[in-house]
C-alpha cells in the first residue's frame, strides 16, 4: 500500500472527531495504523491519551468502527492473548491489536507484554511513545528522555531539574525477546510505517511489536504545525532511529549520510529549553553510542 | 443491551462517539490551486484525515479540521495558507 493512497483507498475506522490536541501526531499514527489493518481487527486501547480522547467511546457509543476494548494500564497484552486464543480455537483469523502508550507499555504493562512475547502469543502490540504519562498531566515515565522537564521532574528558575535517569531503550528490549518482528516507526515517515504494519499483519508465529516515536504537542511544548517536523528531526539526528528486526536480523530503514546534530531536534522542544551545552553534549554522546551499537547489530 | 459486532466484543450500541472538532479552529487552511501540484503530502500528514481526494484533486474539508497548520507547514509548494476564522 502506498502511503499517499491511504486517504483515497482505505477506510477510516476511527471516529472522525476525537478530542486529541490540535496537531497530535498520535492521532495521525492511530488513523494510519487502523487504515492499514482494516476492519478485520479487534483493538485494545488502555487508559492514556488515545483512550481519553474518545477512541474507546463513552457510555454506549464507541470511538472506533471495530470492536474496541479499554483494558487496564497494566494488562493489555495478556487480555489480548486470551482473545486471540479464543478466535484461534474458532478457526477465525482476526488481527488482535493493542495501541498503547509508553506508560502502559514500558512501565505498567511490561510484565504482561514480556510474557506474551515470550509465549509467542499472536498479537500485534503497538506502543505510541510520547515519553510520559500525558493523559494524566505529563508525568515522567521510563521512556522519558534524560534531562526533560515533566510535571514530576520540575525545573527551577535557575534551570536546575529535569529527569535524572536515561530513557529505557524499549525497542531493543523487545527485540531481545527474540520475537518474529520488532520495528520502530515515526509519523514523519508514513510509508515506512505502512510497510511495517503490513509486515506485522503477516506474522503468524508469535508477537509483532511496533514502537512509534510520537513527539507530544502539549506535554513537550511543540508548535502544532511543527508536529511532523520535530518527529522527522528525531530520525534525521539518529535520536530515534528507524529500524526493524525480523527473526533476529537487524536492518536500518534510514541511515542519514550526514546526521543532524541532536541539538537541532532538542531546540524545537520546550521541555528541553533549560538544558545546558553540557547536557546537550551528553545527549549527543548517548545518541552516538546507541546509534553505533545499532549499526554494529545491523552489520552482523 | 444490544451490541453490533460479529465478535464477542462490542461495538457501541448507540453508534459512534464523535465531537465537532471543526469548532475548535481559530484559523482555517485554504489551498491555492494555482500553486498546488496534487502531490497529496498535506493529506498524508493531516492528523484528522480532513484533506480528501476527489476527481484526482485534493480538497480540504472543514467539518473536523482542527486548524493545526501541519498541512501548511508540510506542503512543498507553499500552496496552503492559514486565514483567521471569522469571529475568533
Ligand atoms: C495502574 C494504573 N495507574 C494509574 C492509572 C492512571 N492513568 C490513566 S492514563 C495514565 C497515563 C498513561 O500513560 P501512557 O500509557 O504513556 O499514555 P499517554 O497518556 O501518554 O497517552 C495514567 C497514569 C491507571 N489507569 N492505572
Ligand atoms: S497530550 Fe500529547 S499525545 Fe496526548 S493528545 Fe495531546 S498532543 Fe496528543
Ligand atoms: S501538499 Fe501542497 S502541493 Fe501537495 S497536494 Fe497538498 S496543497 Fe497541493
Ligand atoms: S489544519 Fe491540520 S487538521 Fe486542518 S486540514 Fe490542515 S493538517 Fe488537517
Ligand atoms: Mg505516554
Amino acid at each position: 500500500m502506498k502511503a499517499i493512497d491511504l486517504v483515497s483507498k482505505t477506510e477510516e475506522l476511527i471516529s472522525p472527531g476525537i478530542s486529541a490536541c490540535v496537531g497530535c501526531n498520535v492521532e495521525l499514527s492511530l488513523r494510519v495504523v487502523m487504515r492499514v489493518l482494516g476492519p478485520n481487527t479487534i483493538l485494545a486501547v488502555p487508559p492514556g491519551c488515545m483512550g481519553g480522547v474518545g477512541v474507546v467511546g463513552w457510555d454506549m457509543k464507541s470511538g472506533a468502527k471495530v470492536p474496541v476494548f479499554f483494558p487496564l494500564l497494566d494488562n493489555p497484552a495478556s487480555m489480548l492473548a486470551g482473545i486471540k486464543l479464543h478466535y484461534d480455537r474458532l478457526g477465525e483469523d482476526v488481527n488482535v491489536v493493542a495501541f498503547a502508550g509508553d506508560g502502559a507499555t514500558v512501565d505498567a504493562g511490561f510484565q504482561c507484554l514480556s510474557g506474551a512475547a515470550e509465549r509467542g502469543d499472536k498479537i500485534i502490540y503497538i506502543c505510541y511513545d510520547n515519553e510520559g504519562y500525558m493523559n494524566t498531566g505529563y508525568q515522567r515515565s521510563g521512556s522519558t528522555t534524560k534531562g526533560a522537564w515533566t510535571s514530576t521532574t520540575p525545573v527551577n528558575k535557575e534551570g536546575i531539574g529535569g529527569k535524572m535517569q536515561n530513557k529505557k531503550d524499549f525497542p531493543m528490549i523487545m527485540a531481545m525477546h527474540d520475537i518474529p518482528y520488532m520495528a520502530t516507526a515515526n509519523p514523519a515517515y508514513v510509508q515506512d510505517m505502512v510497510n511495517k504494519i503490513e509486515k506485522a499483519k503477516q506474522v503468524d508465529n508469535g508477537l509483532a511489536y511496533i514502537h512509534i516515536f510520537n513527539p507530544c504537542i502539549t506535554g513537550w511544548g511543540v508548535k502544532s504545525e511543527e508536529s511532523i517536523e520535530v518527529a522527522r528531526l528525531a530520525v534525521q539526528s539518529n535520536f530515534a532511529p528507524l529500524y526493524e528486526v525480523e527473526n533476529g536480523n537487524f536492518k536500518l530503514n534510514m541511515n542519514p549520510r550526514n546526521p543532524k546534530p541532536v541539538k537541532e531536534y532538542l531546540q524545537k522542544i520546550k521541555k528541553f529549553s533549560h538544558l545546558t551545552d553540557e547536557d546537550i553534549e551528553e545527549l549527543q554522546a548517548d545518541t552516538d553510542k546507541k546509534w553505533n551499537r545499532l549499526v554494529n547489530l545491523a552489520s552482523l | 443491551m444490544k451490541f453490533k459486532s460479529k465478535y464477542i466484543v462490542p461495538v457501541g450500541a448507540d453508534g459512534i462517539y464523535e465531537i465537532d472538532t471543526g469548532k475548535w479552529r481559530t484559523e482555517r487552511p485554504v489551498m491555492d490551486k494555482d500553486k498546488c501540484i496534487e502531490c497529496g503530502i498535506c493529506a498524508m500528514y493531516c492528523p484528522v484525515f480532513s484533506i480528501i481526494k476527489e476527481d484526482e484533486k485534493y480538497i480540504i474539508t472543514y467539518d473536523y479540521c482542527k486548524g493545526c497548520g501541519i498541512c501548511v507547514h508540510e506542503c512543498p509548494k507553499d500552496a496552503i495558507d492559514m486565514i483567521p476564522e471569522e469571529g475568533k
